[in-house]
């Protein structure tokens, strides 16, 4: 385990010099708050306890999931600004930039998950990660909502000669307010679950 | 499922952080398991049982 932690180590601080020494300064930033954030744990515990914590099984599957969740992200949001729409909102920013609010916003998905699955989502009620999966949902349906409608108002204003209103609406006004009512509801579930009283201590 | 981890544990006189250095796992694992929030291993399960001198008929019980 230390050994994997000191190679994890010596590994970004090997990549961030280069990065440095090529002059992506924001890339070397987004890489070092990245490994920071995704050893959080490793960090928490040598500084409390000085020593590295356990991994038990619980810690590795939610690992695996928070890294799942990670990745589909990435993978997401790189074949979001690979089309034409997603191009509109880099046009005017430098590609190491678009790179480091990928790979710290990718961190960020990671240390949320994380923190779900290991703190917040144990301490729920059925009801509260029922209604937590419908606002996910929600936020998923918005996007491709948003995505479907923009393609769908650009082809019938094309083809048809007219500015096309309903699917307009829909991608300006109703996909936005379905996401920013996902992303309020999720988040609130999510620091209730998280804020919920402590399990029980010792008896 | 629910669990008699912590009658076990009062009986032994062990504290979570003591049962969770012995099976080798966070604090916070015993603590859901005790709540009967997550569903262990076989081999974490063994492992509890063995610690607490308990099967895992006594321990673990299911909801048939």
């Amino acid at each position: 385990m230390k050994k994997v932690a000191w190679g994890i180590f010596i590994a970004a601080l090997v990549i961030t010099l280069l990065l440095i020494a090529l002059e992506q300064y924001y890339v070397a930033v987004s890489l070092v708050v990245g490994t920071v954030v995704m050893r959080h744990r490793e960090l928490w515990s040598l500084i409390m306890r000085r020593r590295l914590p356990p991994v038990d099984e619980r810690v590795k599957a939610n690992t695996s999931k928070a890294l799942r969740n990670g990745f589909v992200y990435l993978a997401g949001i790189t074949a979001f600004l690979m089309l034409p729409l997603g191009r509109i909102f880099i046009i005017n920013l430098t590609t190491q930039f678009v790179l480091a609010a990928m790979f710290l916003s990718t961190g960020l998905i990671y240390l949320l998950s994380y923190i779900y699955y290991d703190r917040a989502a144990p301490k729920m009620s059925q009801w509260r990660l029922e209604r937590l999966r419908w606002f996910l949902a929600l936020g998923g349906i918005s996007i491709g909502v948003f995505i479907i409608s923009v393609f769908l108002h650009n082809v019938i204003s094309g083809f048809g000669g007219f500015e096309e209103p309903v699917f307009f609406v829909i991608a300006v006004i109703l996909a936005p307010l379905g996401l920013a009512v996902s992303l309020v509801g999720t988040l609130t579930l999510f620091i209730i679950g998280l804020a919920a009283r402590p399990p029980a201590g010792e008896p | 499922m629910k669990t008699r981890i912590r009658e076990y544990r009062a009986r032994h006189r062990l504290t979570q952080e003591k049962l969770a250095d012995m099976v080798g796992v966070r604090r916070e694992t015993i603590i859901y398991l005790e709540q009967g929030k997550y569903s262990p291993s076989l081999r974490l399960a063994h492992g509890v049982a063995r610690a607490l001198g308990a099967s895992l008929d006594e321990l673990f019980l299911f909801d048939d």
